[in-house]
């Protein structure tokens, strides 16, 4: 199916209304994610950037307005916007070895078990998993679980990748080398991906646009930077470091205490 | 040595001297506290339950108990898994089911044997039913929990990776709550076995309950002990079966789950 862009338009979220312990997580948020593009959405902790996740996935439906990919209109989740979840110990199916999480989604469509498990070898070397393939999950470090979600979301060649803090539990070297493992597999299958993070710098070494959310409640997409940079991005680069800082400028008003204060 | 060799035999040598210790103290209560009508001592209950095993009464009681235990447990586990799934996922049947439930849980199965007993005469049926109704409450309750308590991201995981509702039922939601449904069935084949004897107690001319109170008309406490002692080495047999069978091929579903 043809489309060129993913969109949230004029969404309002609100959870419990009308009854006590009501929240406007969401008011009137608008924004567009093009097709093929690395995104960021970026912003303080609650500001509701993994409702707007779960909207683009389809797990919940706004309280008013539209949730677009091309002409369509999402009501539902679908394997074309399979989502990395920062849990991969709840999201992995703990009982089922790697291999067997990442055939999960084609076993259900019914595919005859070899053509699944040919594919599912196919995506775990593609993501370095295939000496851990016979692995439980909690066999598995933090790095290869996300490796493991990652090949199981790819299996199904989906056109959006949503990325819900995916790294923000790993230690600051695995990190570094899944960004960079996650920009490989992007640039290979100019898949677009939506990614959520309160990490500047990891928005700026990914993102080709990043948008800073307001603080909740009633958030919504405040500012976009585009950033037109070539991968893979070091974090020492002057023009990386001078797109840091206004990101940065921009989130800090969110955050509503000076995080520089002496 | 090989540590696990020795651990087993560490494990062992204690469980032999756990029982030794026991029967040593049953013997000392026998010969100096009591009379040897009310607590026949352990050599004069084990020379009866020779006696008994060689003629084969012993074995055609257990038989029979075994039988009994056997249709009402599995009866009960298919129809309260069946039963809790569904509360477990459909509010609307939590809710109408729920208090029934609570009202049930306190009334135990031993005070249903006299209306068993009217309502399906003094056949197996109403042993059966008696073993069922202990089993399928605590069936119900713990396949209800386990259901519910599947983790909401790894449902969401299901969903965009493309299951339909009964496909995450089916390969989410039941692996999910294996731990607690297994835990709910080893609970429950406990609460069977106290069941079976309440239920072989009155209007029954077999299985151990029966042998129990039958030596109760006889003044045979030797006869009665080798029941008592029957029934726990059975129980802790079978549990243990139970337990090796669960580590053997449900190992993958019962360890590592998040939020068990």
């Amino acid at each position: 199916m043809h489309w060129d862009k993913l969109a949230l338009e004029d969404v309002s979220m609100t959870f419990n209304p009308d009854r006590p312990g009501e929240y406007r997580a969401l008011a009137h948020t608008t924004f567009s994610v093009a097709r093929g593009e690395f995104y960021c959405l970026l912003g303080p902790s609650g500001c509701g950037k993994s409702t707007v996740l779960n909207l683009l996935a389809g797990f919940v439906a706004p309280a008013s307005g539209m949730i677009r990919m091309g002409a369509r209109r999402i009501t539902g989740a679908g394997t074309d916007r399979v989502v990395v979840f920062q849990d991969a110990a709840n999201a992995l199916f703990p009982w089922l070895r790697a291999h067997e999480n990442v055939e999960f989604g084609l076993a259900i469509q019914g595919m005859p078990r070899s053509e699944a498990a040919r594919r599912a070898q196919h995506y775990l070397d593609l993501v370095g998993l295939s000496a851990h393939a016979q692995k439980f999950p909690y066999e598995l470090s933090g790095g290869m679980k996300q490796r493991c979600q990652l090949a199981r979301a790819l299996v199904l060649e989906p056109e959006v990748l949503l990325m819900d803090e995916p790294f923000a539990a790993l230690d600051a070297i695995s990190k570094r080398i899944m960004q960079q493992e996650l920009v490989r597999i992007w640039q290979q299958f100019h898949i677009t991906i939506v990614y959520i993070t309160h990490d500047v710098g990891e928005a700026v070494l990914l993102a080709q646009k990043v948008a800073v959310m307001r603080r909740g409640p009633a958030s919504c997409v405040k500012d976009e930077f585009a950033i037109d940079l070539p991968y893979p991005r070091k974090p020492t680069d002057g023009t990386v470091t001078a797109t840091y800082a206004k990101v940065e400028a921009s989130l800090q008003e969110e955050v509503g205490v000076s995080l520089y204060a002496a | 040595m090989p540590p696990r060799v020795a651990r087993l035999l560490h494990q062992a040598a204690m469980a032999a001297l756990s029982i030794a210790l026991a029967v040593l103290a049953w013997a000392a209560f026998a010969q100096y506290f009591a009379f040897p009508d009310l607590v026949p001592s352990p050599w004069s209950t084990f020379e009866t339950g020779a006696q008994m095993l060689s003629s084969g009464a012993l074995a055609a009681h257990v038989g029979v108990s075994l039988q009994r235990v056997l249709v009402g447990y599995a009866a009960g586990c298919a129809i309260g898994i069946a039963i809790g799934a569904l509360m477990g996922r459909i509010p609307i049947v939590r809710q109408l089911a729920d208090p029934v439930l609570q009202l049930m849980r306190p009334i135990s199965p031993v005070a249903l044997v006299p209306l068993s007993i009217i309502w399906f005469g003094i056949g197996d049926m109403s042993r059966y039913f008696i073993i069922f109704y202990g089993v399928v409450i605590i069936m119900i309750m713990n396949t209800a929990a386990g259901v519910a308590s599947t983790p909401n991201i790894r449902l969401n995981a299901a969903r965009c990776l493309g299951a339909r509702p009964l496909q995450i039922f089916r390969r989410v939601i039941i692996p999910s709550a294996v731990p607690y449904i297994l835990t709910g069935m080893r609970v429950a084949l406990g609460f069977a076995f106290m069941g079976i004897v309440a239920a072989e107690m009155i209007a029954a001319q077999s299985g151990i309950g029966y042998l129990i109170m039958q030596s109760r008309m006889l003044l045979r406490t030797d006869i009665m002990f080798v029941g008592l002692v029957t029934l726990g080495v059975l129980g802790a047999l079978i549990d243990t079966c139970f337990r090796l069978a669960i580590d053997r091929t449900m190992k993958r579903f019962m360890e590592h789950q998040v939020n068990v």
